[in-house]
């Protein structure tokens, strides 16, 4: 599990307990990862957090384009593993929850923790600002003391 | 929906001390069809009910015993009845704990028979 | 906004390459996939048509390293540039922090690059974001043609480069410039980031 704030992490730990999944991810609407559980590789985290990020902002196209509202969860079930794809509202704006299932649970199982999951993140979320943080001066110096040993110039 | 399944379903609420009565999709456990009196928040007795299925068909299926016909689930809040509703369907009775169960019994295999 | 995790000390930026189609946007990624170590980068997801036209978007996830001592990670995106595919451009773009305006630096692609420079600001705009806030680089790509075929990056920035914003001239096939670029932006992008309250 790793999580980017501590207060995820008790819900999202229930909530993979409890809806038997695979994999659970959560991420910003812009496709920043907030927290997950199944990964291994974090760049893998963040690929699948724009895909689903992506998904999820084409649906709310296609309903904006048809005046339909919204749509809610999106569901792609293949034979042996299921996608649960869902957009809900946090203090601080739109996340959105991405869950991987196989057959030792059901989507009508995932869908029912994923409500108990939101209702918890509103719940625990900070209602206060983030402190106000700043870099070292050394900033500027590890920057491009990064860059050169990424790029090799 | 059909209105054949709405009138199904609707036979069974009609019953005394039945507060839901609905057809689960047996895989995903969500709700195909319902007729539910007011208030009843049926998702989740759906999802158990189709959970608690699929598990007991792998332990009839383990153990070589036939397979379930009426599954019976009592609480102190209230009794849930599980029945085969057709082809990847389940028939699922939400009850208050005062309710005739050989009566509520009978309307389910009798509405399954109907749907199937 | 950068996603900043003061607890286990991360920063994430999602970086996005604009331009018009067929500019270099996606050939800037596959340079940067092939250049960057194995272990320092995530598999480079293309969601293209059957052409190898960018459909969706390009994505690659890059791991900076540590800086100040937090690990930082960029997500480099591309927009299709096909005129048609507004809506799919604005969404990728959402949440960006920082853009990479590549202008293709052929003469007859002009008209094209004014009209995706100007794409840029209206979509922008309709996120609430100004141009002249966002963390910007142009990269002015193809120099390597033969001159008469090109504008000069001079020439370019008389256009595009109102803000006086880093500026470099590219050839992204053979990888000039593209590293650069990518610095260039990461260099403002997380600049402004250290004078910054974080936000998730």
């Amino acid at each position: 599990m790793r999580t980017i704030e501590p207060w995820v992490e008790r819900p999202l730990t229930t909530f993979v307990a409890e809806a038997q999944v695979r994999v659970a991810l959560l991420m910003t609407s812009s496709g920043q990862v907030v927290a997950q559980h199944g990964f291994t590789r974090s760049l893998d985290v963040m690929t699948a957090a724009a895909l689903g990020a992506g998904i999820v902002a084409s649906t709310r196209e296609i309903a904006r384009e048809m005046s339909a509202g919204t749509f809610g969860a999106v569901v792609h079930q293949g034979p042996r593993l299921g996608v649960y794809l869902m957009p809900f509202e946090m203090p601080g704006g739109t996340w959105i929850g991405l869950a991987v299932f196989g057959p030792d649970t059901s989507l009508g199982i995932v869908q029912l923790f994923f409500g108990k999951l939101v209702d918890d993140l509103v719940r625990e979320a900070p209602r206060e600002a983030p402190t106000r943080q700043v870099l070292p001066e050394t900033f500027e110096d590890d920057l491009n003391q990064s860059l050169r040993a990424l790029f090799g110039r | 929906m059909t209105s054949r399944e709405q009138t199904v379903l609707d036979d069974v609420t009609r019953i005394g001390g039945v507060r839901s009565a609905l057809l689960v999709s047996a895989d995903d456990g969500l709700v195909v069809a319902e007729s539910s009196v007011e208030g009843q928040h049926t998702e989740a007795a759906a999802a158990f009910a189709a959970r608690l299925a699929q598990r007991l068909t792998v332990l009839t299926r383990t153990l070589q015993t036939p397979p379930m016909s009426m599954l019976l689930l009592q609480a102190s809040g209230g009794q849930l009845f599980i029945t085969q509703g057709g082809e990847g369907l389940l028939f699922v009775a939400i009850t208050s704990n005062d309710v005739n169960i050989g009566e509520v019994r009978l309307a389910l295999l009798d509405a399954a028979g109907r749907i199937a | 906004m950068p996603l900043v995790n003061l607890t286990a000390r991360e920063i994430t930026c999602k970086l996005v390459y604009y331009g018009p189609g067929r500019c270099g946007k996606t050939t800037n990624l596959q340079y940067i996939h092939g250049r960057v170590p194995e272990n320092r980068r995530g598999r480079m997801v293309s969601l293209a048509t059957q052409s190898d036209r960018t459909l969706f978007f390009d994505f690659l996830p890059i791991e900076l390293g540590v800086i100040s001592g937090f690990t930082t990670r960029f997500q480099l995106y591309t927009v299709p540039g096909q005129v048609y595919y507004n809506a799919t451009r604005r969404l990728v773009l959402q949440g960006a922090d920082g853009v990479v305006f590549v202008a293709d630096s052929q003469a007859r692609r002009f008209d094209e690059n004014v009209e995706s420079f100007k794409n840029l600001q209206d979509n922008l705009l309709e996120q609430g974001v100004d141009v002249r806030q966002i963390p910007l680089v142009l990269q002015y790509n193809k120099q390597d043609l033969p001159p008469d075929l090109i504008l000069s990056p001079a020439e370019l920035d008389d256009t595009f480069n109102f803000r006086s914003v880093p500026s470099l001239p590219a050839d992204a096939l053979h990888g000039t410039g593209v590293f650069e670029t990518l610095k260039a932006l990461s260099t403002v992008v997380l600049q402004r980031l250290a004078a910054r309250p974080p936000s998730l």
